[in-house]
């Protein structure tokens, strides 16, 4: 187990390595220089150069990678050249934002999707689990965009129920959060579906339902807790298409996260932050992925036995 | 205000893997007080960074952080004069290369240090220092005490414009580094708010100095919130949390004016519309050509229809509010003019016009355009650019046609045709020996009224020769709530808050 | 009791359903594809022209011009259902160019890593490690945001996570079949490597590609949408859904329909997309690999 442990570790820092190399190539190659947008169209040509040479941009790209790599590893990012904070600080003050938003989104998700996928899963075959199966491809199929601007123009707009956007109070979170739910709900439900259906069709389940349990019995008693397992593991390993689906509701809902300082900040050439909101967000993919893997190696004794 | 605490505390976060551990709220939970009094505003610009001197951050964020935090020398009132702040009075030399200042007698830092005519100069000195987009204003410029209460700017040609220009320097204790992060979070204040937090880009709350001069505002408590989203802004004010909001789209006006409990007012800005032609491509090297150009566009009927709360048809190169405005005539629509002359000029139909242009907001107003150039057959690519693309193709004119929404800084035309249309600025494309030197006079003349009168013939040549399109002057609307009084509406989106009241909600 | 009639007739439409559950999508998709290609021969759309006095008219006005608004009108006058006729276009074209160069992309990835395996393979499964470090939408978010708009960017952006899912399933066909004994066979008559996959492997990997192909054509659409609705990747001068839906978000109050007509046609083109696909995989196995 410990050197399974020690090897997605490695894996791990490869791949951020990897990704911090990455953005870091896409930003520098991109048009636009970020001292034109700091001192605007009236600079002078040696105030350029001055700042340029402040921010560090005049310096062989080699040696500002260099540079990067070397304070990343101590997740300095530098300054934002338009926020007055680190780049590291702007992230984390939006992080907590995304992580509500994203976590709500997931509980709502996991609670959905187990019961559309043991409705599924209960009776593998039958017409309500076709019924399931389609809706499970229509939720995924939605564009988020616009089922949270729909879901605005019912419930804020027409029922008046829930504010339209913004993050000033707790019912502020409810739309955002369905919102992004969609997609993920269809994808727990699938996952929830063939671990039931697998699970019924196992001989102590057999056994248990000749035994005169009904259905529902069966399934709250013995099924449910198996189909956690995989529920679990697609929650770890899905959490970036999350944080993905995230990028967008937030804009639709002005939602002050990590998304949409992404957004703004690819907008206004801050390079320091674009590097460290994406980094953020790599490493905790990486880092959940990592514990998605190593719960169902625990989970699963041929695994453990292989490493 | 985070949800952050409440939804921690509704035990969401038990199912969190690890990142539990990632949520790190700010307590938060800082809400408005039941007593009421504390206002909360929320305007156009972000507010990124509150160190005027710095070049970081957008200058019309600092610029309303500023002037609340920070008191100037002069500032201009709703109708662009200049007015006394810190200074209660100013005199150039005879020759205007050198302006005196002199200062309010007892001024006082929010920490209770005196301001004295050192402070001033210090602030200056940092400005100068930090090289950030300011410091290209006061090209050789020096400031010097004469006193504790007097300080003399000193400027290698004859500037008098300086006055307004200082609009743009506010005074900071002497000592302040030139790279002082840390001491923004809570830096001591010459205006009459304090800041009490200040998270970049997102909230900016205050409370009142009670050192300033003018006496300490009554409110409890001002709060500047960032909410880009236009709805979500609308639905904030609608609901209370917030008071007074300004840049409102034309589009949201009506459904606002019919709630009882909302004000609505626009303003004119000192901004117009400008969409310069480039002089040095070919097909627009010709006046005539430009002047078609132009006469195509139904202006009357695209401000009618997209901008009819704060649009106005302009009629100079400058708004009404500047120094040196002169109206001009009208340019009439009229196509069928516009086709015979283009056609006459030859003008090459079948080359589409590069139209750039940077924020969103215009896409609209800017399609009208185009499509009013295509009913006659002329060709315009609209193209949207990110800001630091859009300032470098500016300056290596890879344009046509751009569009800006242009202020004139201190109010006064210097900083608008001084500045950009001389030969030597190389905006435009277009030169014009008499022209420089009608500019070159004004920029230098020390009696108001030549002044004037120069800069009304620069207007006439640069609107007759249709060196850019001047459709609009552009207003501000503001939209309060009726509780709220006492605060300036604003010209440039920077209200003054010192004497704002709130009567609670 | 009639609920146990309702219950099988329920039943035997299910069955029936099933049997004919490609059909239903499939003509759907086609509509589309008709639309995109024959549509703008039909109905004349000038996204450049703006009639003012037209502007936000409600569904089945009459306009300024005497014609009739089926969708209503957006904030500068111009018909909406003719967008979203247009917008049909745009994503039908984006969506099979991105399919092309990713499904290139990656079977040629995918054959490479799968029949050298070793240290190619290792290499070649880092970067997918790396690119999928991050979700899709966001890698997508920075490229196409960091470039001049253009219809290439936009595929660029979209093309370089989506080629993965090709690569990895050609990959796994590839090493199932490479140990069959007439590969085996044809390797010791002396076929050339590149001959061996071409020939006698690639074959194989077809029908789970097909399946793939319509899933990520799905999943492409929706990115495009989704990058144009923020503002992000296309021109400002083409029709694009994405772009109709995000310009009608302010004019949620009043003008509903600006926002909800193309999101409709964008999700009734994904979902029937999704139930196509759908069928495909349960077809041909393998493919839903992700």
């Amino acid at each position: 187990m410990l050197t399974l442990v020690i090897r997605r570790l490695l894996a791990g820092v490869v791949v951020l390595w990897g990704a911090a190399t990455l953005i870091f190539l896409i930003v520098r190659v991109a048009p636009g220089d970020p001292a034109t947008v700091l001192l605007g169209p009236d600079a002078e040509p040696a105030q350029m150069a001055a700042l340029r040479t402040r921010l560090g941009l005049d310096r062989p790209i080699l040696l500002q990678y260099g540079d990067y790599l070397g304070r990343t590893l101590h997740l300095d990012f530098g300054d934002s050249y338009r926020l007055a904070t680190s780049a590291m600080d702007a992230v984390v003050s939006r992080l907590p934002a995304t992580v509500d938003l994203t976590l709500t989104s997931a509980v709502i998700s996991v609670l959905a999707g187990l019961l559309l996928g043991s409705a599924a899963g209960i009776r593998a075959g039958s017409g309500q689990d076709r019924i399931v199966t389609t809706l499970t491809i229509v939720l995924q199929s939605f564009p988020t965009f616009w089922i949270g601007i729909m879901l605005i123009l019912v419930f804020a707009l027409g029922l008046r129920l829930l504010p339209t956007s913004g993050a000033q109070s707790l019912s502020s979170l409810v739309l955002p959060a369905v919102t992004l739910s969609f997609p993920f709900t269809a994808i727990v439900a699938r996952v929830a579906r063939s671990g039931i259906a697998e699970a019924m069709a196992e001989p102590y389940v057999q056994t248990a339902l000749s035994k005169g349990l009904t259905p529902r019995e069966v399934l709250t008693g013995h099924v449910l807790r198996n189909a956690l397992i995989p529920v679990t593991t697609v929650v770890g390993l899905q959490i970036g298409a999350l944080l993905g689906g995230a990028v967008v509701v937030e804009n639709v809902f002005a939602w002050p996260g990590l998304g949409t300082l992404v957004v703004e900040s690819v907008g206004n050439r801050d390079y320091a932050v674009v590097q460290a909101a994406t980094l953020t967000i790599a490493a905790i993919i990486v880092l959940l992925n990592l514990l998605a893997d190593l719960l169902y190696a625990q989970l699963d004794p041929r695994i453990r036995a292989a490493s | 205000m985070s949800i952050t605490p409440c939804l921690r505390a509704a035990g969401l976060l038990t199912i969190a893997l690890a990142l539990s551990a990632c949520s790190i709220g700010s307590g938060g939970g800082a809400g408005r007080n039941a007593a009421g009094q504390a206002i909360v505003a929320s305007g156009t610009f972000v507010i990124d960074n509150i160190d005027p001197g710095s070049a970081q951050g957008g200058s019309a964020g600092k610029e309303l952080a500023g002037q609340q935090i920070y008191g100037r020398l002069a500032k201009p009132d709703a109708s662009g004069k200049l007015v006394p702040d810190l200074a209660e009075a100013w005199k150039p030399s005879a020759d205007a290369r050198s302006w005196d200042f002199t200062l309010r007698g007892g001024l006082k830092f929010s920490d209770g240090s005196p301001l004295t005519a050192e402070d001033v100069v210090a602030s200056f000195d940092r400005l100068i220092q930090i090289n950030g987009p300011y410091a290209a204003n006061y090209k050789g410029v020096t400031a010097k005490a004469g006193s504790d209460t007097t300080v003399t700017f000193t400027s290698p040609a004859p500037d008098p414009a300086l006055p307004g220009k200082l609009t743009t320097l506010f005074v900071l204790p002497s000592g302040v580094p030139a790279d002082a992060a840390s001491y923004f979070a809570k830096p001591v204040a010459s205006g009459p708010f304090m800041v009490e937090s200040f998270k970049p880009s997102a909230e900016l709350k205050m409370v009142p100095n009670p050192n300033y001069w003018g006496g300490a505002p009554t409110v409890k408590s001002l709060t500047i919130r960032s909410i880009p989203d236009v709805a979500a802004k609308l639905a904030a004010l609608r609901t209370g949390e917030v008071d007074v909001v300004w840049g409102v789209p034309d589009d949201q006006i009506p459904a606002l004016r019919s709630d009882a409990s909302l004000k609505v007012e626009a303003v004119p800005s000192n901004g117009n519309f400008t969409m310069w032609f480039n002089s040095g491509t070919p097909a627009l090297k010709e006046a005539k050509v430009r002047r078609a150009l132009w006469q195509a566009v139904d202006f009357g009927t695209i401000i009618k229809q997209l901008y009819p709360v704060t649009g106005q048809p302009a009629d100079s190169p400058l708004a009404p509010t500047v120094f040196g405005y002169a109206p001009q005539t009208p340019i009439a629509y009229d196509p069928g003019a516009a086709k015979k002359a283009l056609e006459e000029a030859g003008y090459p139909f079948d080359k589409p016009l590069r139209l750039q242009f940077g924020q969103a907001q215009f896409k609209p107003f800017l399609q009208a355009v185009v499509s009013s150039w295509a009913k006659i057959g002329v060709r315009a690519d609209l193209l949207q650019k990110e800001q630091a693309v859009f300032i470098e193709d500016l300056l290596a004119m890879k344009w046509d046609v751009n569009f800006q929404l242009l202020g004139t800084a201190g109010y006064d035309a210097a900083t608008n045709l001084g500045r950009l249309y001389p030969c030597a600025a190389k905006r435009t494309g277009y030169c014009n020996p008499d022209l420089d030197e009608l500019l070159a006079k004004a920029g230098s003349a020390t009696d108001q009224d030549e002044r004037k009168g120069l800069y009304a013939q620069a207007s006439r040549i640069i609107w007759d020769d249709a060196v850019g399109m001047f459709p609009m002057t552009s207003k501000v609307s503001y939209v309060w709530n009726e509780n709220v009084s006492g605060f300036t509406l604003d010209a440039l989106g920077y209200p003054d808050f010192s004497k704002a009241t709130g009567s609670g909600n | 009791m009639t609920v146990v009639p309702a219950f099988l007739s329920g039943l035997v439409a299910a069955r029936r359903a099933r049997r004919r559950s490609g059909l239903v999508p499939a003509v759907v998709i086609g509509l589309y594809l008709l639309v995109a290609v024959a549509g703008p021969l039909l109905i004349s759309y000038d996204p450049v022209r703006t009639p003012l006095e037209d502007r936000l008219l409600s569904p089945g006005a009459v306009t300024s011009s005497g014609g009739t608004a089926p969708l209503g009108t957006d904030a500068l006058g111009r018909d909406v259902f003719a967008q979203v006729v247009y917008g049909a276009r745009t994503s039908v074209l984006i969506g099979l160019t991105t399919v092309t160069v990713c499904l290139l992309v990656g079977v040629a990835i995918g054959c490479v890593a799968g029949y050298y395996r070793g240290w190619v393979d290792s290499v070649l499964t880092r970067l997918v490690d790396i690119l999928q470090a991050f979700p899709g939408i966001l890698l997508a978010i920075v490229i196409a945001g960091v470039f001049t708009p253009s219809l290439w960017v936009i595929i660029l952006a979209l093309s370089v996570t989506g080629w993965i899912s090709f690569a990895r399933v050609a990959r796994s066909v590839v090493l199932s079949v490479r140990e069959r004994y007439w590969v085996d066979a044809a390797r010791l008559l002396g076929v050339r490597p590149r001959r061996l996959l071409g020939r006698h492997i690639m074959p194989f990997t077809v029908g789970p590609l097909v399946a793939m192909a319509t899933l990520e054509f799905a999943l492409v659409v929706l990115a495009e949408a989704g990058l144009s609705f923020l503002g992000i990747g296309l021109p400002a001068s083409s029709v694009s859904w994405g772009q109709t839906v995000a310009n009608g978000k302010e004019y949620l109050n009043s003008a509903w329909w600006i926002s909800a007509a193309p999101g409709l046609a964008l999700s009734v083109l994904v979902i029937s997309v999704g139930l196509l696909g759908d069928t495909l995989t349960a077809r041909y196995g393998r493919a839903r690999s992700r």
